[in-house]
């Protein structure tokens, strides 16, 4: 039998993948559900700071972030798609999430910390494209039996976001 | 033909506009030279560089700027250019120094400027080099309620006449607390769309009913927000009115009128309505009873990038604009004032804005059919409401009968006309300045 800490591992990979699939699929409602009622979904700016200064470099919540939004604001944007009228996603656009490079690390109080990170390939209308790097942070808590995302952090590997805009999730 | 006839690209009876202004290379070049290089632009805040030797990197269109506080805490606005052979002496975005070292050759500048230091100075240059007139290349700076504004051009006038009547408007976002306000940001992203589209657009409430209809949905469903449908938009009591080239919308309110900016929900409208009346004897004196009374300004742009609040359109060729997105919160707020503000800002405008991201192929697709040979024998159409705006007795500024008009756009095109034929500062009009500025808020705060 595998030690737990490889189960675990295994685990967690699938639920990655399944959630890249839920992404790429389109199956946004299903997708929300992987997220605990009280999420925070964070993604922070990046910053050119000198190398000693590195702390300065991911900016803190609190301050301006590319998101920074709870449960019901991921609801609005899912709503928002199903509308037929978001006109940034539809025609909507065709995605290819990686991830990959799993680190896990147990927390107090049943928490996991999973840290991935991600490619993840955007193709949209005729000829538009984009490739975006970045890693996931996340915190996950058991809820009935299943894991679920408590608080995401997406920290992106750009500094001017060289994409039309960011209507996709990443 | 006359230099004063060169650009005649929009004819005000009809609202056609031809359209290689949003494609062409050589426009485009011009514009650099004959907008970027001689208006007022916005650049920065003082929050950014709040501490003596703070240094902010920043643009004036496509030339790379250092906002810098000396010693002394003056501002600066420098070319990041080094005099010797052009290498930036900046690389980061922020930061605390009191001097700039160029990593070609160790050129070194003071944070007011000043070229310090030359390796070699007497081996090399036997000192023979002037370094006095080798600092770094200094803009003309001017702030209005903590927004640092510069400008390239000697001859540009003040920048309190610049912004005119303009800023009676502005003064209830920007100047109604002696508090001051705070920038947070910026947001950097690229769009494949000319950078005047994303200005004149500020002024085009005709697009919200449609390019907005899923998020004003959910937000009406979620958040209790107004759905901004054609009817409540045609009905509106808001209106539009033009200063020197700035295009602003503004609300007329009572002041039990709810103040919907972003952030604001059914479950948060009390924190403003409470916030609102707290701080209402404080605008009053500052303002004048009207103005904090009567008066919400709504979307706006400031000539020739500002783009709605203190965000900026930034030209990085015809069809690219660097956008950059800052939120302001008013410094004394509450917390939880400023944290729903920042959160509805980055949730509605912003790279990921539910609003601002379907805007964007909109406007990339009107650029891209200025590029197209068959596309520009067809003008725009911007004729809407033709001959229904002029003066008002309580609104300075040219103003319109009705919010959904294309009287700001139509405007703002003949302003670019008229910076374009300019040939110098004195060529370009600046309308009268006749508002009332009741209270004490100044072009300083």
């Amino acid at each position: 039998m595998a030690p737990p800490e490889q189960a675990l591992w295994f685990e967690l990979m699938q639920f990655y993948i399944r959630e890249a699939w839920l992404l790429d699929e389109r199956k946004f409602r299903e997708w929300l559900d992987l997220f605990t009622d009280d999420v925070l979904y964070f993604m922070p700016r990046r910053k050119n700071v000198p190398r000693r200064e590195a702390h300065r470099e991911i900016t803190p919540l609190g301050d301006l972030a590319l998101l920074e939004e709870d449960k019901r604001y991921l609801e609005m944007r899912v709503a928002r798609l199903d509308s037929g009228m978001a006109w940034a996603e539809d025609p909507p656009s065709r995605t290819r999430h990686l991830v990959g490079n799993l680190l896990v690390q147990p927390l107090d109080g049943g928490l996991i910390q999973a840290k991935t990170a991600f490619l993840v390939y955007r193709s949209h209308l005729e000829t538009d494209q984009q490739l975006f790097a970045g890693c996931r942070e996340d915190v996950l808590r058991p809820v009935d039996g299943a894991w679920r995302i408590a608080r995401r952090t997406i920290v992106l590997d750009q500094n001017v976001l060289l994409d039309k805009n960011l209507s996709i999730f990443l | 033909m006359g230099a004063a006839t060169k650009y005649a690209i929009i004819d005000p009876g009809t609202g056609k506009i031809d359209r290689r202004i949003f494609s062409d290379q050589a426009i485009y070049d011009e514009e650099m030279e004959k907008i970027f290089s001689r208006a007022w632009l916005m650049i920065g805040h003082e929050s950014l560089v709040p501490d003596v030797d703070d240094y902010f990197h920043t643009y004036m269109g496509e030339d790379p700027v250092i906002l810098t506080r000396d010693r002394d805490r003056r501002l600066h606005a420098l070319l990041n250019m080094c005099r010797h052979r052009g290498n930036r002496v900046v690389r980061c975005d922020d930061g605390n120094a009191r001097r700039f070292m160029c990593t070609y050759h160790g050129w070194t500048y003071a944070n007011d400027g000043a070229l310090e230091h030359v390796p070699g100075e007497s081996e090399a240059y036997y000192d023979a080099l002037h370094r006095a007139s080798l600092g770094l290349i200094e803009a003309r700076v001017d702030m209005y309620a903590g927004i640092v504004f510069a400008t390239w051009a000697v001859d540009a006038p003040s920048l309190e006449a610049y912004l005119g009547d303009a800023r009676w408007y502005l003064d209830t976002l920007f100047n109604r607390r002696g508090c001051g306000t705070q920038a947070l940001g910026p947001m950097k992203w690229m769009e494949p769309v000319n950078w005047k589209t994303m200005v004149d657009n500020c002024s085009d409430n005709y697009h919200v009913p449609t390019s907005h209809i899923s998020s004003a949905g959910v937000q009406s469903k979620y958040l209790g927000r107004p759905r901004l449908s054609h009817k409540d938009q045609f009905e509106s009591p808001n209106r539009h009115v033009f200063v020197n080239g700035h295009s602003l919308t503004f609300r007329e309110v009572s002041d039990d009128t709810p103040r919907y900016v972003h952030g604001v929900s059914t479950e948060t409208a009390p924190l403003f309505q409470a916030y609102h009346e707290a701080t209402l004897p404080e605008v009053e004196g500052r303002l004048g009873a009207f103005r904090a009374h009567r008066v919400q300004l709504g979307n706006h742009s400031l000539f020739p990038n500002g783009v709605l609040g203190f965000r900026l359109a930034l030209p990085r060729g015809p069809q690219r604009t660097e956008f950059w997105h800052f939120v302001l919160v008013e410094k004394d707020a509450p917390e939880a004032i400023k944290r729903v503000i920042r959160i509805g800002s980055q949730a509605n405008n912003g790279a990921a804005g539910m609003f601002e991201q379907d805007d964007v192929d909109n406007w990339r697709q009107v650029t891209m059919a200025s590029a197209s040979r068959l596309g520009r024998r067809h003008a725009q159409d911007l004729s809407m409401g033709v001959g229904h705006a002029g003066t008002h007795p309580d609104y300075p500024g040219l103003v319109s009968e009705r919010y959904i008009s294309e009287n700001n756009q139509r405007l703002f095109y003949q302003r670019w006309e008229q910076f374009m034929n300019a040939e110098r500062w004195t060529d370009i009009p600046l309308d009268p300045m006749t508002a009332r500025f009741e209270g004490t808020a100044t072009l300083h705060g």
